[in-house]
């Protein structure tokens, strides 16, 4: 009985499953049922948001894409919906709401064994902990255990790197008493700041440097998404050889995708606020003993304005969409995630100490990477998208994103549960 | 008397995540002291579009450049240490 209704939840998709569940969580964590009920249904609405601007996206993208391998035998098939849509589809996993308690427990007893210093109250980012979660969810058939495993594995990899870099938090971007225990973040930093190091060491490219203010005037195109997908609609209109009436119509198209997105997972968010800060209070008013230095842990959000940071990420655009047409292997077309590499190259950047072209040819490789694992695992994320009810066009179906299929510790850990 | 409405940027790295958080904060704020201004969020790429038409930016990230308007830095809205000061601190802004 009690396994039926569960079930039954579940098939009405996350649109409804969402708002009930998250009402329960809002209650156990000692709201009353309005203001609870109020933030579930604030998710699920945010989710059929999102569900209208994915179809928007991968309808008119879905289609160029597939002309363009036609006819230039360009294999860029993959479309990289970018992390807004990977977090509401990670959501939208069974395993995910329950991943909210999971990770605030893991968080607490890692504190209290002295296994981290890293309070983590962002709990917005615990998607990408849940992202682990659903996507093994999906390689496993639906095993439950196997599913809350992974994601915990990569709660504690997240927290550990949070912990080595929160000395470089503090310094580089004199945020005090911060740490940022962000996944996508986290996961090019670990690959990300090896190389940085080995590239310091390189004779010639060690002394070379360069102004962030002049790359923010020159690049500052790519910082403003509403521009960045009306050129890159028509770009990729001209070549799927579309005639002009409808270059300029999949030019607005895709900036609208880039514009209103972000608009639909702000309301997801709202939904989420309640919950946030009813974790957020409840750990930090835990006391996990004196004398330890105990850090914060806030969304990389907070660092990623550094000009540095800016303007690594602002020439990595066309790097990253350089790359992805002649990386051998690669089928992702980059979209969504072009606005999101702020945050892959933080770490990198704090390494660097802010030396720009350090950090552009150490992003250079961490983009390649990411290009080739979100194309290595789109099938999953591609499932994850249909079991969340998304609408898929048929033969354009595959999708992927830099986020969650490009990103280090997600692979790592989908090989691991592979092997098992 | 009849004020002009002030316009308050919020900004973080997205736009989103930490900037909504804020954003909600610097509402009530404002309706509480019964300020005349209007919410705008962006992403902090996105202050340049915005900037001739602000009269100040409230912002949980690193500043990329320096900017025309006053800034106020809310980080500790997020870690929750302190706020009343950076209440006083948009306040202030604003008369």
């Amino acid at each position: 009985m009690l396994l039926e209704s569960v079930q039954f939840i579940l098939n009405l998709g996350p649109t409804v499953m969402l708002p009930i569940v998250i009402t329960v969580i809002g209650m156990a964590f000692g709201q009353g049922f309005k203001k609870a009920f109020r933030s579930g249904l604030t998710i699920g609405v945010g989710f059929v948001g999102i569900n209208l601007v994915i179809n928007l996206l991968v309808t008119n993208l879905g289609g160029a894409a597939q002309q363009m391998v036609t006819r230039f035998g360009l294999v860029l098939n993959i479309i990289d919906v970018g992390w807004p849509a990977a977090a509401a589809i990670t959501w939208a996993s069974p395993v995910a709401a329950i991943m909210i308690p999971i990770c605030m427990l893991v968080n607490i007893v890692l504190l209290i064994t002295k296994c981290t210093d890293v309070v983590d109250i962002d709990i917005w980012n615990y998607w990408h902990f849940a992202a682990a979660s659903a996507t093994v969810y999906v390689l496993t058939d639906g095993n439950w255990l196997l599913a809350i495993l992974a994601g915990i594995l990569y709660e504690v990899a997240v927290l550990k790197i949070a912990d080595k870099t929160a000395p470089m938090v503090q310094e580089f971007f004199g945020l005090e008493g911060v740490s940022l225990p962000t996944g996508s973040t986290a996961a090019c930093g670990l690959i990300g700041i090896p190389i940085v190091k080995l590239v310091q060491k390189i004779p010639g490219i060690k002394n070379l440097k360069a102004d962030p203010d002049t790359i923010q005037k020159r690049f500052g195109i790519f910082g403003e998404p509403l521009m960045m997908g009306l050129i890159l609609g028509m770009l990729l209109g001209i070549l799927a050889g579309y005639g002009f009436d409808k270059i300029l119509q999949i030019g607005v198209s895709m900036a609208g995708v880039m514009f209103l997105m972000p608009r639909m997972v702000k309301i997801l968010m709202e939904g989420l606020i309640p919950v946030s800060e009813s974790v957020r209070e409840f750990l930090q008013s835990k006391n996990f003993g004196k004398d330890r230095n105990l850090t914060i842990g806030l969304d990389a959000a907070v660092a990623v304005g550094h000009p540095a940071v800016i303007a690594t990420a602002l020439v990595l655009v066309p790097i990253t969409l350089f790359l992805a047409v002649i990386l051998p292997g690669n089928q992702v077309l980059p979209f969504g995630d072009l606005a999101t590499i702020c945050f892959y190259v933080a770490f990198i950047v704090g390494a660097a100490r802010g030396n720009i072209v350090h950090s552009v040819i150490a992003g250079t490789i961490v983009m390649g990477l990411g290009l080739l694992m979100a194309t290595n695992i789109a099938s999953f994320h591609t499932q994850m998208a249909i079991m969340a009810h998304f609408n898929m066009p048929e033969g354009t179906a595959t999708i992927s994103s830099l986020d969650m299929g490009g990103n280090f510790l997600n692979w790592i850990v989908i090989k691991i549960f592979q092997l098992i | 008397m009849m004020d002009r409405q002030k316009i308050v940027l919020v900004a973080c790295g997205t736009g989103i995540a930490t900037s909504t958080v804020v954003g909600q904060k610097v509402e009530t704020l404002l309706a509480a002291n019964h300020v005349n201004a209007k919410v705008i969020q962006c992403k902090i790429t996105e202050v340049g579009s915005y900037e001739d038409q602000a009269d100040l930016l409230v912002t949980t990230t690193i500043l990329s450049r320096a900017y025309k308007i006053p800034v106020v830095k809310a980080v500790n809205y997020l870690t929750n240490i302190n706020p009343g000061k950076i209440d006083q601190e948009i306040l202030d802004a604003l008369k």
